[in-house]
């Protein structure tokens, strides 16, 4: 009666650990801390080689030991013969968390009213419960930054984990101040504006920035003099980029913008990081000789000019490398951060290649971020984030068998495998009442 | 008298075909590839060999007759031209969102050869695209099948002139916030769009009658019966239910999809396909029994409410169910790496290489009516194929040339970077777009809402 | 029947024109404007009789509005008002096959109380057949005079509405007096633009309500005629966009699309092979591509005299990368192949017309240059201009040429028509004579005042007047690079004394400056814009004032100032 294929059945075969996590009647799998040996497995480091026949032992949150006769007693033991281990990847730029169903406003946290609003907190606002999440961490991202949008200076970015209940148990130990770095491009085909308006938003538009900037100067050195200052939570924000305490992550994409942008922060002396630059390989060297890291992203997306190959956005992240630009990949997602390991197998194919690829979702983020000494890698006294697939996690056909982050083995559930589990062979099925 | 004629002919469903420039036919013999036939398996090293447009030849140690071109594509693999069901790319005008049922209005009207996605897709393997009406209305206006055969200036000369026809319908969000929300009238829910349907079927049995009773009569001496009104929104719907029409339904929730099949039950309609379907897997045993089938995104869900229930397991599932799946892009972007997007299915439900490959060759094929012309390398079929450095499914797969009618129009190593058909004679700077020119569904529908801010986050 | 109802239309208005003198209303004329003749001889004129013939001299007889005769030894009546023709060239008046001059757009219809987006009333969304050009047209609009200025006699006036805006009338462009009617419903104006926020609201809406309209009103006329013989027939519905329709199924009437792009040229074209109405493309912008799918349809063309701005050619940067220099060279590529398409029409053996929709009057002659100075022959530029339009508007029984009987519609010039520096010296418009002042550009430069040496910075003393009497104030120009800045004191409309603006959108053009300052008067900003010819160290011009008026302007350089700057 069923004409389910066959290849079904194998498939749930090579399911069986996400229906050993999976959700059984009256029962909740939880992610869950302990001693964790991940035995016997292909582990590539990223940072110090590819180790074979090698386990990772974890503990407290953080990777314990790796090494090829690391003692089983008192450790749950999980087999990965013939598997991968690599670190979490992280995407350097999303609004997980910030948002649940895109076309319903009530749902939509990622921008305030305003255009001078840095006071506004990515990390405050992420729903640890978002359904996106377990969706995402299954795919391999344990680690992403979510990111305000909106105004000039829509708000600070945080970098989380996906797990935990709380903000501050997801918070990875990065934040920036967002700023949209006034643009001449067009925003979309809905931007009807005429050249000259366009110019004219511009220059109004970096003149704010300007005159922002310059209030958060006097703002920081009154308040170094010790000074009794207003209540002004905005400009409060702005100033602790004026000193360093928190960088300016920069949104900037057209090929002029860039150069603007790299002007403009000329002795700013700020710590400065740009995101987007989708025009970013017109300037590469320009870039690279400002010595500005990069979260670029998303690869897979249109050119931005009808003129363009048509592969530059796919090529983008591999031009800028080879000029020398430090770089990272974001998808610029929010449910669909999943498709990290795509992109990033995009701008491989496309001249980044597989390596700096790898480089580009963990360690120069994790470097980028200021995190070098906690992410990025599978190194001992790392924080355990790691994935186990059964090959290159870029690979659309790899599975992944186990997630880890800071520790907590995480369930490998979510809806989309849910309704999987609830609806493959569907029960009634078509006839039955 | 003539114009009589014309109208006659149009009442018994023969279209006036518009004559047709000769379109390019290549030849051409690829040699040594992995051929990936989407229909009879994979052959290693093997060779297949066009002529005039058409396969002639699959097989080991083929020689190029006199005059045509050999192509070693060694250590390369072959597969049939990627088919999408769901497009919106080279059209003028997507949506005539001003009324519930537009089906009077035909795509093949507003194709744009011009429009640099087609190309952007030949690069992405793409050779036959779905440019369908936008999702506006309930029964939207009729699609067109392109072929990409870039570089054409005649509209005509993409059109896939030997594809059947095809309507859009749309259930759900769309055509109730456009018409119930936007202007007024039904639908304002989801009962509301299945009686827009029922109506506009039983005015089209009406109208049927209307006309054959006067046809009847109008040859007979002092004949007192006048002509009806022309109506070609409900002649349509008469070729619809006179199965001339296959109906492509926007659709995602489990519930209005039930209600179509159930309508088309009613009705005798049993080509029918449904669009999106985010939710098919719930109801992936009807769609298998009485359809032809769901296209389905490979993994797009929560953008909007009714796709919050989503699963990127959605094509194992129908196909596992015995449905007639394939997987599409709706969007200028994801026309480019329709290839990635079916291998998507492997992570997600673990499907076969040939199942997967399937999804986007012979299955949409099948779902726009052209599985005998196109779909699958077998002999005889209209040669539309790429050739891949990797395989296909790999995430790293680059292609590296694309033919339609064994015509190659693409070609990564030799194609000029500047592809713009239609150059502006003022403008020296160009424009910069930065959130892309993606095509979407509800295209052309700005001036129903009040900023169009709401439609930077509204897809599809 | 057709020509006959046109003639006797044609001499109708002839003969109102004659009887309608004043006497009826036992008045005489004092406005001073009355002819005293309405009998010209043009005497010993090169004249260009038609396209591609030669010019020959000779003397052009005009009465009535009618070319008595034309040649060398005609016997001049009593009544003719000689004009002296020695030096000027003698053109037949120019013809606009597709006109907006003079036309006012209807008002929007109101939307009735339960307006229905999707199924709005024809005239609500812009199916409006029975509308007719004649009806919105004023002769006194600026550009029918500008029109008429450049050489236009004779207009096919295209009504302003929807995707069926309604028919077209053949007007001539002469006395106010007259309706200047010469032909009505001549064509069916139509487009492919659809109404906003209802149906049909696209150009695929459109079509598909085209196809619907036509077929309607196809099938009306049958019922109709079954009506009439036949007993016991329902009686037909009848509606004025279905009776208005009649004459464009029945072959009578074209449809006359406008249809700029090669798209829309296509468009077009697959509805008149599908519907089987006779064609008029209008509007081409942009056909190059396409010029043997035009010329296979057999459709009438009327292309839009009018070619693209090189503004951003000739502002193109130097410094820029080989992938940039491509780009320009693309656009640059556009832009021949823009300016060429003309001339390869008239290759093509198509005989087209133009249509000044949408263009100003005063850069018509340079388009036509560029296109004569890229292909386009002057014989072909004179036939696009005279005899191809009569043809395509089917009045070359009288317009078009210069002939015995043929309506008195001249330009004449002071030099050979396209010959640089030539100027339009005299119009005739159906009898009337128009008479143009000639500028000296050749005496300014003579006398060595080069553009170069206008000299603008500097104080000027200025005077205006106006009905509150004279007045003025200083006016200071500062120049910073290319651009120009200052202040204007003027009479503190508050109460006494001066007060002073700053100026702005200061322009240079040629000898011509024009700049505005705004006034603030009881809360009230109002703009003043100052335009005014320079010539050495004075200043000519007017003071204009929105909705008050214009008022004359003088000033003169004060030279003592200027070393104080």
């Amino acid at each position: 009666m069923k004409r389910l294929n066959k290849t079904f059945f194998a498939f749930l075969l090579a399911f069986l650990p996400f229906m050993a996590m999976a959700q059984i009647d009256g029962e909740f799998v939880k992610p869950r801390t302990g001693k964790f040996l991940l035995k016997n497995a292909t582990v590539v480091t990223v940072t110090k080689g590819t180790l074979n026949n090698t386990s990772v032992l974890i503990e407290n949150g953080k990777i314990l030991e790796i090494g090829t006769s690391i003692a089983e007693a008192g450790t749950e033991v999980i087999d990965c013969t013939g598997l991968f281990i690599y670190p979490g990847m992280i995407d350097s730029g999303t609004r997980l968390g910030m948002v649940e169903v895109s076309s319903v406003a009530e749902t939509v946290d990622y921008a305030d009213l305003g255009s001078f609003t840095p006071n506004m907190q990515a990390l405050t606002t992420v729903n640890p419960n978002s359904e996106a999440i377990p969706v995402t961490r299954v795919s391999g991202v344990t680690t992403v930054l979510t990111v305000p949008t909106g105004g000039l200076f829509p708000g600070t970015a945080a970098l989380i984990n996906l797990n935990g209940y709380t903000p501050d148990q997801m918070y990875a130990g990065f934040k920036a101040v967002v700023m949209n770095f006034p643009s001449s491009a067009r925003r979309g085909r809905f931007d009807r504006r005429s050249d000259e308006d366009i110019k004219k938003d511009n220059e109004k538009a970096l003149k704010e920035a300007n005159d922002l900037w310059e209030n958060a100067v006097s703002y920081n050195q009154m308040k170094k003099n010790g000074a009794e200052l207003n209540y002004y939570p905005e400009m409060d924000q702005l100033s602790k980029v004026v000193s360093r305490e928190l960088p300016l992550l920069i949104e900037v994409n057209a090929a002029s913008d860039i150069q603007n942008a790299i002007k403009w922060v000329e002795g700013k002396n700020a710590r400065v990081i740009f995101a987007g630059v989708a025009e970013g390989w017109r300037v590469a060297d320009e870039i690279a000789k400002s010595g500005i890291p990069v979260l670029t992203g998303p690869v897979q997306e249109l050119p931005t000019r009808q003129s363009d190959r048509y592969d530059i956005p796919y090529a983008n992240a591999g031009k800028m490398a080879k000029a020398g630009v430090k770089l990272a990949i974001r998808t610029n997602e929010e449910e669909n951060v999943r498709n990290l390991p795509f992109h990033a197998g995009f701008a491989a194919a496309y001249g980044l290649g597989k390596e700096e690829a790898l480089k580009a979702v963990t360690i120069n983020a994790a470097e980028i971020f200021g995190l070098a000494d906690q992410l990025g890698s599978v190194e001992v006294g790392k924080v355990a984030n790691l994935i186990v697939s059964t090959g290159d996690p870029f690979e659309t056909r790899t599975q992944i068998m186990h997630v880890f982050i800071s520790g907590y083995r995480i369930p490998l559930s979510n809806r989309h495998i849910r309704l999987y589990q609830e609806f493959l062979e569907r029960s009634p099925g078509l006839n039955a009442n | 008298m003539k114009k009589q004629s014309y109208f006659l002919a149009a009442l018994l469903g023969l279209s006036i075909q518009i004559a047709t420039a000769q379109v390019k036919k290549g030849s051409v013999l690829i040699k040594n590839a992995t051929v990936i036939t989407a229909t009879k398996g994979t052959l290693e090293n093997s060779d297949l060999l066009v002529q005039d447009g058409i396969i002639k030849q699959i097989g080991k140690n083929l020689n190029a007759p006199s005059g045509v071109q050999t192509i070693d594509a060694t250590g390369k693999f072959l597969m049939p031209g990627i088919i999408d069901a769901h497009s919106h790319v080279g059209l003028d005008v997507v949506n005539e969102a001003t009324a519930p049922i537009t089906s009077e209005v035909r795509m093949k009207d507003m194709v744009n050869p011009f429009e640099v996605g087609i190309y952007r897709a030949l690069a992405g393997g793409v050779t036959v695209s779905h440019a369908m009406h936008g999702s506006a209305n309930v029964i939207g206006g009729q699609n067109a099948t392109l072929k990409h055969r870039w570089g054409s200036i005649d509209p005509q000369d993409i059109i896939m002139q030997d594809a059947p026809r095809t309507i859009k319908f749309a259930l759900g969000e769309n055509p109730t916030r456009v018409h119930g929300r936007g202007a007024g009238i039904q639908p304002r829910s989801r009962m509301g769009v299945e009686a827009v349907i029922r109506n506009g079927f039983n005015e089209a049995l009406q109208y049927k009658k209307a006309w054959a009773d006067y046809n009847a009569k109008a040859s007979g001496k002092g004949n007192t019966t006048v002509a009806p009104e022309y109506d070609e929104r409900l002649q349509t719907l008469v070729d619809i239910l006179d199965g001339k029409i296959i109906i492509h339904c926007h659709s995602y929730r489990a519930d209005e999809i039930y209600m179509l099949i159930n309508v088309a039950k009613d009705f005798n309609i049993t080509k029918l396909v449904f669009q999106h379907t985010n939710e098919g897997f719930k109801v992936a045993p009807e769609i298998a029994k009485y359809t032809m089938g769901a296209s389905v995104f490979a993994d797009w869900w929560a953008y909007k409410m009714e796709v919050y229930y989503s699963t990127a397991f959605n094509a194992a599932i129908l196909t596992a169910n015995g449905a007639i799946t394939s997987i599409n892009s709706d969007d200028a972007e994801l026309i480019r790496h329709l290839y990635h997007e079916a291998a998507k299915t492997q992570r997600y439900g673990g499907m076969t290489d040939d199942q997967a490959i399937a999804l986007i060759t012979i299955n949409p094929a099948k779902q726009l009516g052209i599985d005998d012309k196109v779909g699958s390398l077998e002999v005889g079929k209209q040669a539309d194929m790429v050739i891949f450095d990797n395989h296909p499914l790999s995430v790293y797969a680059v292609p590296l040339m694309t033919f339609v009618d064994g015509v190659k129009y693409f070609d990564i190593k030799e194609n000029a970077d500047d592809q713009r058909l239609k150059i502006s004679a003022t403008e020296m700077v160009e424009p910069i777009f930065l959130s892309g020119e993606a095509h979407r569904c509800m295209q052309d529908t700005e001036f129903l809402f009040e900023t169009t801010e709401s439609l930077f986050n509204q897809k599809h | 029947m057709k020509r006959t109802l046109l003639k006797a239309g044609v001499i109708g208005l002839l003969v109102s024109g004659w009887v309608s003198s004043n006497l009826v209303l036992g008045q005489s004329d004092p406005s001073g404007k009355k002819r005293i003749t309405d009998t010209y001889a043009i005497t010993n004129a090169t004249v260009f009789t038609a396209p591609g013939k030669a010019g020959t001299k000779a003397t052009v007889l005009i009465q009535d509005g009618i070319i008595l005769g034309v040649g060398t030894n005609l016997s001049l009546p009593k009544e003719a008002r000689v004009i002296a023709g020695d030096s000027l060239f003698i053109y037949p008046g120019f013809i606009d096959g597709a006109s907006d001059a003079g036309i006012t757009k209807p008002k929007d219809l109101e939307r009735p109380e339960g307006f229905v987006s999707s199924n709005p009333a024809d005239e609500i969304a812009g199916i409006t057949p029975w509308r007719s050009a004649k009806d919105q047209f004023s002769s006194s609009g600026d550009k029918v005079d500008d029109l008429r200025k450049t050489g236009f006699t004779l207009i096919q006036s295209v009504p302003d509405g929807g995707m069926i805006a309604g028919k077209t009338s053949i007007l001539v462009l002469g006395s106010p007096t007259s309706t200047n009617l010469l032909k009505d419903n001549a064509s069916l104006a139509a487009n492919f633009r659809g109404s906003r926020g209802m149906y049909p609201g696209t150009p695929a809406g459109v079509m598909a309500k085209f196809r619907d309209v036509y077929e309607n009103a196809e099938l009306t006329q049958q019922r109709g005629q079954q009506y009439a013989s036949v007993a016991g027939v329902k009686r037909p519905e009848i509606t004025p966009t279905y009776s208005a329709m009649s004459e464009v199924i029945n072959g009578q009437t074209p449809v006359l699309f406008t249809t700029p792009t090669e798209l829309e040229i296509r468009r077009a074209i697959n509805l008149q092979k599908e519907l089987g109405f006779n064609l008029v493309l209008t509007g081409l912008e942009e056909y190059e591509a396409i010029i043997d799918v035009i010329k296979a349809s057999n459709a009438k063309v009327l292309i839009k005299l009018e070619t693209p701005s090189d503004k951003s050619i000739k502002a193109q940067k130097e410094e820029v990368t080989e992938a940039t220099k491509a780009q320009y060279e693309r656009v640059k590529d556009a832009y021949s192949k823009a300016i060429a398409q003309a001339g390869k029409l008239e290759k093509a053996g198509i005989p087209f017309a133009f249509t000044t929709v949408g263009t100003k009057p005063a850069d018509l002659m340079k388009s036509l240059k560029v296109m004569m100075e890229n292909g386009l022959s002057e014989q072909g530029a004179m036939a696009a201009l005279t005899t191809n339009p009569a043809n395509i508007l089917g009045i070359s029984r009288f317009a078009g040429t210069i002939e015995k009987g043929k309506m008195a519609n001249l330009v004449l010039t002071t030099d050979s028509l396209f010959k640089e520096g030539s100027q339009i010296k005299h119009v005739v418009v159906d009898g009337f004579v128009y008479d143009y002042e000639l500028t000296s550009k050749k005496k300014a430069e003579a006398n060595g005042e080069k553009k170069d040496s206008l000299k603008v910075e500097g104080n000027w003393d200025y005077k205006t007047e106006s009905p509150q009497g004279s007045s003025g104030g200083v006016l200071a120009i500062a120049k910073e690079g290319d651009t120009y800045s200052g202040t204007i004191t003027y009479d503190d409309p508050s109460g006494s004394g001066k007060t002073s603006a700053p100026i702005r959108d200061v322009a240079v053009e040629g000898n011509k400056l024009t700049f505005f300052f705004d006034v603030t008067a009881s809360g009230m900003t109002i703009a003043v814009e100052i335009s005014g010819e320079i010539s050495g160290t004075s200043m000519d011009g007017t003071m204009s004032i929105a909705q008050i008026g214009s008022f004359p302007f003088e000033a003169t350089l004060s030279p003592t100032l200027i070393s104080n700057n």
